[in-house]
């Protein structure tokens, strides 16, 4: 498993891939965005010990920021280093909010041995994203669904609806920007 | 949602990721809100005589507020990206403000000693410092803004940076108004201004810079 390599063998792994994936090779972004969501899992499950079924939700959260910044990745940075800052930002970002709802104030490392023992399915985040897609402003789900979930080129989706293909490119852009706040604004449970 | 269906969503089409974005996001800001700083300056407050643009007192001015600016935007630059090291933009503004208080201070030097209070005072230090700080406001909601279209991981730390460069745009445009002519007053009064700038920042940052 590749949470399971130590972290130069994941980094010599991922490194060549993502830099292609930043200079636009999709099959190379897809299978970053897979490495990445493992390693993800693995980090996140150990320190969300006491919520197991917030991980996959933080997973998924962590994986569309780690899109919508990839601007911001550096080529002398290692990928993990990275990833693996925005996915703690995204974790300190939720026991803030937990915090602030629940009256919850467990420091990240402090674990509860028993709920380690028990080791959280990856039966998907409980938020569904499709569910969420339907509040999204009509131009911009209809970018999202025709270009990412129905598989249309920019083009054809440009054609299909009229608008420019830089367009389509901006709302699919605003939609996800959109999604990411919308996710974690509302909290599943 | 899968994870799977989402990695297929957010692959499919994705295109090359963006280049230089916190660059591309911050230059802008900066100057809109260095041409906002000049433009309110010479309407309000007026432009200083052409003759002092002889003299090298509008010019160290400049040089202080542009030097600072280019550290302070390296260091919202690197704070605005993941993991990015920020030891050197750190230091570098640190040090400018030293620089500029170790001119001001060998400046003092050469001033006969009852006039030290004059040169270090001058005539304006109880508006300068207010003024560098409202001509700064729009630069800082630019910058703000830039920084929060980016990655901050430390809301704080990225918008006190924001806020200081911010500040070295409303010092920049004041220097285009300002009468004083002692690089002491400048050491201490501008950098007060832009320090203000910059804790303004730093609270709206912790608010603001969230995502």
């Amino acid at each position: 498993m590749p949470q399971d390599a130590s972290p130069g063998d994941f980094e010599s792994t991922l490194k060549p891939l993502w830099l292609r994936a930043q200079s636009g090779d999709e099959a190379a972004y897809r299978q970053c965005l897979g490495l990445l969501a493992a390693r993800l899992r693995a980090y996140l499950k150990r320190r969300l010990a006491a919520f197991p079924d917030e991980v996959e939700d933080l997973v998924q959260e962590t994986l569309l920021a780690l899109h919508l910044q990839r601007g911001t990745y550096d080529p002398t940075l290692p990928v993990s280093a990275w990833a693996l800052a925005i996915a703690r930002h995204k974790l300190v970002d939720l026991w803030r909010r937990r915090g602030r709802r629940d009256g919850l104030h467990d420091p990240i490392d402090d674990v509860d041995e028993q709920l380690l023992a028990t080791e959280p399915d990856d039966g998907g985040a409980r938020r569904d994203l499709a569910t969420l897609l339907q509040v999204l402003p009509q131009a911009q789900r209809q970018a999202i669904v025709l270009t990412k979930l129905e598989g249309l080129s920019v083009a054809e989706a440009a054609a299909r609806t009229g608008a420019s293909e830089s367009a389509i490119k901006v709302q699919v852009h605003r939609g996800l920007q959109r999604l990411a706040a919308l996710v974690r604004r509302d909290p599943p449970s | 949602m899968k994870t799977e269906t989402l990695i297929d969503l957010l692959a499919r089409d994705a295109g090359p990721a963006p280049r230089a974005l916190a660059a591309r996001r911050l230059s802008p800001a900066a100057l809109a809100g260095l041409l906002a700083s000049a433009a309110v300056a010479i309407a309000v407050f007026g432009a200083i005589p052409a003759s002092m643009f002889a003299t090298a007192v509008p010019w160290t001015k400049m040089a202080y507020a542009g030097a600072l600016a280019l550290a302070a935007g390296w260091l919202a630059a690197r704070l605005s990206r993941p993991a990015a090291p920020v030891a050197r933009p750190r230091a570098a503004t640190v040090a400018v403000p030293l620089a500029m208080a170790a001119v001001g201070a060998a400046s003092l030097w050469q001033v006969p000693e009852g006039a030290r209070l004059q040169a270090l005072f001058g005539q304006s230090w109880t508006t300068c410092s207010w003024s560098v700080l409202a001509l700064s406001l729009p630069a800082l909601a630019a910058s703000l803004w830039a920084v929060r279209g980016l990655a901050p991981t430390r809301p704080g730390a990225a918008g006190f940076a924001a806020g200081l460069l911010a500040g070295s745009m409303g010092a920049f445009g004041y220097a285009l108004s300002c009468p004083e002519g002692s690089p002491a007053f400048v050491a201490v009064w501008y950098t007060l201004g832009i320090g203000l700038a910059g804790l303004i920042g730093a609270v709206l940052g912790r608010r603001l810079l969230r995502w």
